[in-house]
């Protein structure tokens, strides 16, 4: 589980506060020359990609920000200790090895020799020390995967020691699973430049930035990974999917997310377009209210995941590019449970609800959904047609990214459709939604026997145990109907043919640090 | 009976749209025949031209659909069936499917409702609101009239569209706020109109007899005054009928107005982005819904104004919230 | 001179009450902007902060004065979603909203006075029975409908132009041509069409005046009659009309950006609306509207030059 979802809600707070600091708008965001020496494009091997995205990051600093926009572009400014690779197994990145302690409290991890800023400066463990400390103490985005951690410390300038509260075996995925964790410049941060001008060790940095427009990077040739075979890379926001595609195929991007699902087959067979797709790890689900009558009631809830046909919502709001499931890991994951009790199934929707005393006339229903992911407003009115061939009358409302998480949280739905997505490890998946203290529970499940399950999950370091007691947590889940999940949608990608060296991430991270192109 | 007709350079033919400041709109400009034209005569003036009738013939259909819509439609509004979805017109779906399969005719037959209640609700909101401000206006000038008029000038520096989006930032999307926001947006025109043919009409004789018989303002204004310069006050009221249909379809078409699963048709042109480069139907049928209808109120109006001979600048400006 | 005057003073009436209406968008909002800004993220300590950053915890009054008193130097906020400075933001996208203005206009133009002129000229043939039903047509017309046929016809169905997206001018101008064109036409239709009507009655007007008359009694050729009496004449209220109409275009780029995904300000207020930002919505509200308040200051004082009917000193009722 991962707080990147893909949304565009900014914490004003961290950003408003710097700027307040820094004497009121009216602030130059261009970046101008800066550390411009890096920007030697006059190689013609590397070139400009270019990549079009479907909207603008809110705000540059990897702790802060929670859109997936962002982390478009952060993948390839920042780094972290470790990363996923495409099998979303974690490898070294800026820590190039690691040991824990018999006691598996203590972490020491080894950091990588020679490795610099993008303005020049030396990266050392104190700057590691920084980044953790910083989204701890300020409780910032990621925080919660920090929640074991109780402290980080610099042993010499090559070593961090990370002191755990209990065994951790998640702790590689919490610290290095997205950019959200990136190690950051104290110096960056404290001139309030990170936002908008962010200085990372990564395989490139970040050299301009037209609001509204663009985003340059410069391709870091200090990079300890080697330096990339582009020269830089443009990431353009194009947020109409037709529009985007149409660059693509023009030759004028190189590379694009944004592809409309309906188009998805006919680019397959497009020789102008190379297309990836990859199942990804994010899952979308139902949530029923459970502090709603009858909700709280488990047959009313299990009807409802009868009395929906999963393969028609998926078939119809992503044209067969997901993989209906009715738990939340996928198929491809290692952590997969195999679980499909439902189906489409009215008829055994309408006996539960007569087993469980309700009439579906009585059932207020007022299904959630955000307007800035149209797939669910679509599924929405799917739902509420097949709730209704059951006798439920359901209501649609439609609400901005913001407004929705609001109301999510104050507990005003009957029903909501969401997605959670860059989850890698098992406890991603299930702990802060499904055990009675998460974080993000606000279905208002509460398990005795999963919270212990789910508690032990986290620190159990026997892969074989740990894999049983995530099965159990995903059954019963599935059985309580704590979530009504639907699919995993795929990653969809479209590049030039010839563009080499990319590959698409199940993570959704986009990697354009071996890119070349034709 | 006396007619008072100056002009001031101005152009004279009735469909101006938009008048920018005041003394264009002002008693120079508006024709008014003394004394209610009688019905009948209207009306037969009116059934004369094949226009007028082609044109209330289309918004009869209009509101028959939108009052007895759901026992016309040959499927569900929601009916999903998404094994039929995106198929072009055929003969068991005359305008085709939709991308969870719906009846597309079905859809466009149920959304006249919401184009009706939301056009008149909002023009009824700003006939009523702005035919007060206008006549109190133009009947008690001073600085009543200017404070009243610098206010609708206010409200007129903003394109309406912007205003109404305004308005739905403050308030949430929705048909409600839709519905408010454009009766809002409009009170400005009927205000103008109206205190434009109060000022003409202020001084007439029966003004002034009924004064001298006692009446008090309000009823100089609202017996006397009004009926006689209700002709500019219903050309407007079609005219802007025909505004509201188009406003509310734009903002539905900007996901700001109808929300799902109601029917709309500028909600189903926003739902028909994805696909309508693929599938025509989605966007070419709501839309001709729109239009026809809209063409059907203006050219109606156009009419009526021929009729009721009203000339002068007594339209909204700009073409309503596009 | 008075009317001058009165008009400017007019004007800043408007002004004052514009900005009173722009900034009255955030007060008036149900719930707690800020709150809703921040959605699940809500900490007491950082909402406090927010709150003093954007002032919204001091008395209405000193609000308002601040804001106005802030946009005079060109600080217009800061955008509650993306922290970036409004000003920044609304000044990156004026260039495209710019040009579409600018392509809209010019084609309304071409298309309404040639039109208007004949048809008046020709009043009664059956070029004027058809550009008066084409005009009433366009009149009657959703311009985001318009907008998707034609991407309908020539994208979809004839490929030969892109369907969105923009291409600065500087950059490359025929890709700008090809990326305007539509939109462009779409901006101009309805202008057009009101235009062309108001053209023709002008003219109709005009032709049928006492000193037109006169002059073709003394025998001079029609086409001097025309060109110098009745143009200048017929384009004195024109003038007023197209000042509108720039005002309605303003507001119709907007649809027309969405429908074109074309990055300006017009797009840029969808955004901000659609995300609940305030601040920038508030930015690019009261641009737009002190364009609008500017550009018809200006028609109406060029009209008042114009015309000497005007009656001076008589600056409204």
């Amino acid at each position: 589980m991962t707080s990147a979802r893909p949304f565009r809600l900014a914490t004003a707070a961290a950003v408003a506060l710097s700027l307040a600091a820094c004497s009121g708008g009216g602030e130059a965001v261009d970046m101008g020359d800066g550390a411009g020496d890096a920007s030697g494009s006059s190689s013609t091997q590397g070139g400009t990609l270019v990549a079009a995205i479907a909207g603008e990051p809110d705000n540059l600093d990897p702790h802060v920000t929670t859109a997936y926009f962002s982390f478009q572009v952060l993948e390839n400014v920042y780094d972290t200790l470790v990363e996923p690779d495409v099998n979303l197994e974690m490898q070294p990145a800026l820590a190039e090895s690691w040991e824990t302690s018999e006691d598996q409290l203590t972490w020491t991890f080894t950091l990588r020799d020679g490795v610099t800023w993008h303005d020049g400066s030396d990266f050392t463990a104190d700057d590691v020390v920084y980044s953790y400390t910083r989204i701890m103490e300020e409780q910032l985005s990621p925080s919660w995967r920090f929640s074991s951690v109780e402290s980080v410390t610099a042993v010499d300038e090559q070593t961090v020691e990370i002191a755990v509260s209990e065994p951790s075996p998640n702790l590689l995925a919490n610290i290095g699973g997205y950019k959200g964790v990136a190690i950051v410049q104290r110096a960056n941060v404290e001139a309030g430049d990170i936002n908008t001008r962010p200085v990372g060790t990564g395989p490139f940095e970040l050299t301009d930035y037209t609001p509204g427009s663009s985003i340059t990077l410069t391709a870091n040739p200090n990079w300890y990974g080697g330096a990339p075979a582009v020269d830089g890379v443009e990431f353009r926001f194009i947020s109409e999917p037709t529009t985007a595609v149409a660059a693509l195929r023009s030759g004028e991007v190189h590379w694009t997310d944004n592809v409309p699902p309906q188009q998805v087959a006919a680019l397959a067979e497009d020789s102008d377009v190379e297309l990836g797709q990859v199942g990804s790890n994010d899952y979308w689900y139902l949530a029923l209210n459970q502090q709603h009558e009858p909700f709280d009631q488990v047959e009313v809830r299990q009807a409802i995941a009868y009395a929906i046909d999963r393969e028609g919502i998926t078939e119809a709001t992503m044209f067969g590019n997901a993989t209906v499931n009715q738990t939340a890991i996928p198929e491809a994951s290692s952590w997969y449970t195999d679980y499909s009790t439902y189906d489409f199934d009215p008829d055994q929707a309408v006996s539960l609800l007569e087993q469980a005393g309700v009439d579906p006339a009585d059932i207020p229903m007022n299904i959630m959904v955000s307007s800035d992911y149209p797939e669910t407003v679509q599924a929405a009115q799917i739902i509420a047609s097949q709730l209704g061939d059951i006798g439920i009358e359901a209501e649609i409302t439609t609400l901005d990214f913001g407004a929705w998480l609001d109301e999510q949280g104050q507990g005003n739905f009957d029903m909501l459709m969401m997605g959670w997505l860059g989850n890698i490890d098992p406890d991603d998946f299930y702990y802060s939604q499904h055990h009675s203290e998460g974080a993000n529970n606000y279905q208002g499940y509460s398990n005795p026997e999963v919270d212990e399950l789910l508690d032990q999950g986290r620190v159990e370091t026997d892969e074989a145990a740990r894999k049983a007691i995530y099965d159990q947590v995903s059954t019963q889940i599935a059985d309580d109907a704590s979530y009504i999940y639907l699919y995993n949608p795929d990653v969809v990608q479209a590049w030039v043919p010839g563009l080499e060296g990319y590959e698409a991430m199940p993570n959704r991270a986009i990697r354009f640090r071996e890119a070349s192109l034709p | 009976m006396s007619e008072r007709a100056r002009n001031v350079g101005g152009v004279t033919e009735p469909d101006l749209d938009g008048r920018r400041s005041d003394h264009e709109v002002d008693d120079h400009d508006i024709v008014i025949k003394e004394g209610p034209r009688g019905w009948r005569r209207t009306v037969l003036e009116v059934v004369r031209r094949p226009v007028a009738v082609a044109s209330l013939l289309i918004l009869v259909v209009v509101v028959v659909m939108a009052i007895f819509g759901q026992w016309l439609t040959p499927y569900g509004i929601n009916e999903v069936n998404i094994s039929r979805r995106l198929e072009g017109p055929s003969a068991q779906h005359w305008f085709g499917t939709d991308e969870l399969g719906r009846d597309i005719l079905t859809r466009v037959i149920a959304s006249a409702s919401v184009s009706v209640r939301v056009s008149v609700i909002a023009v009824a909101i700003a006939l009523v609101v702005g035919v007060s401000l206008g006549l109190f206006a133009g009947f008690f000038g001073g600085w009543l009239d200017s404070v009243i008029m610098r206010s609708q000038d206010v409200m007129f520096a903003f394109p309406e569209i912007l205003l109404a989006l305004a308005i739905v930032a403050i308030l949430g999307p929705g048909v409600t706020t839709a519905t408010i926001a454009i009766g809002i947006v409009y009170i400005q025109v009927f205000a103008r109109v109206t205190r434009a043919s109060a000022l003409s009409v202020r001084t007439e004789t029966y003004v002034r007899a009924s004064k001298s018989l006692g009446a008090g303002p309000l009823r100089q204004m609202f017996s006397h005054v009004l009926p006689n310069i209700s002709a500019p006050i219903i050309v407007q009221t079609s005219l802007s009928l025909a505004f509201a249909v188009l406003s509310e379809a734009g903002l539905s078409f900007l996901g700001l107005g109808v929300q799902p699963p109601e029917p709309s048709w500028g909600r189903m042109l926003f739902d028909s982005r994805a696909f309508f480069q693929d599938a025509w139907w989605l966007s070419v049928f709501p839309g001709l819904a729109v239009f026809v209808t809209v063409l059907a109120c203006n050219l109606l109006g156009d009419v009526l104004r021929d009729v009721l001979d009203v000339r002068g600048a007594a339209t909204t400006r700009g073409g309503g919230v596009r | 001179m008075r009317y001058v005057l009165n008009r400017v003073l007019q004007s800043v009436v408007v002004l004052f009450g514009v900005t009173v209406v722009v900034f009255l968008i955030v007060q008036l909002v149900p719930g707690d902007p800020i709150r809703i800004g921040m959605g699940t993220r809500f900490d007491p300590e950082v909402y406090e902060a927010l709150r003093r950053a954007s002032g919204l915890d001091r008395p209405p009054l000193e609000q308002y004065l601040s804001y106005v008193g802030r946009a005079l130097t060109g600080d217009l906020g800061v955008s509650f979603r993306s922290g970036q400075p409004v000003s920044h933001l609304i000044v990156a996208r004026l260039p495209a909203t710019v040009s579409l203005a600018v392509v809209g206009i010019v084609i309304a133009l071409l298309v309404s006075f040639p039109l208007g002129i004949l048809s008046a000229v020709r009043n009664g043939s059956v070029l004027d029975s058809v550009v008066r039903a084409a005009s009433q047509l366009g009149v009657s017309l959703p311009n985001f409908w318009l907008g998707m046929l034609l991407i309908l016809l020539f994208s979809s169905t004839l490929g030969w132009l892109p369907p969105s997206g923009y291409t600065p001018l500087t950059e490359d101008p025929v890709e700008w041509l090809r990326r305007v064109i539509m939109p462009g036409i779409t901006v101009g239709v309805v202008a057009g069409s009101i235009l062309t009507r108001y053209v023709r009655s002008s003219v109709l007007e005009t032709l049928s005046m006492d000193h037109v008359r006169t002059a073709r009694s003394k025998g001079l050729p029609g086409r001097i009659i025309l060109l110098r009496h009745v143009v200048r004449n017929a384009l004195v209220p024109v003038i007023t009309v197209t000042g509108t109409q720039i005002a309605a275009i303003l507001g119709g780029v907007i649809v027309v950006e969405v429908v074109f995904a074309w990055p300006g300000l017009g797009l840029l207020v969808y955004d901000a609306v659609r995300a609940r930002d305030f601040p920038l919505l508030q930015g690019a509200v009261l641009l737009i509207a002190v364009v609008f308040l500017i550009v018809n200051l200006l028609v109406d004082l060029l009209y008042a030059k114009v015309d000497p009917r005007i009656e001076l000193g008589g600056g409204d009722g």
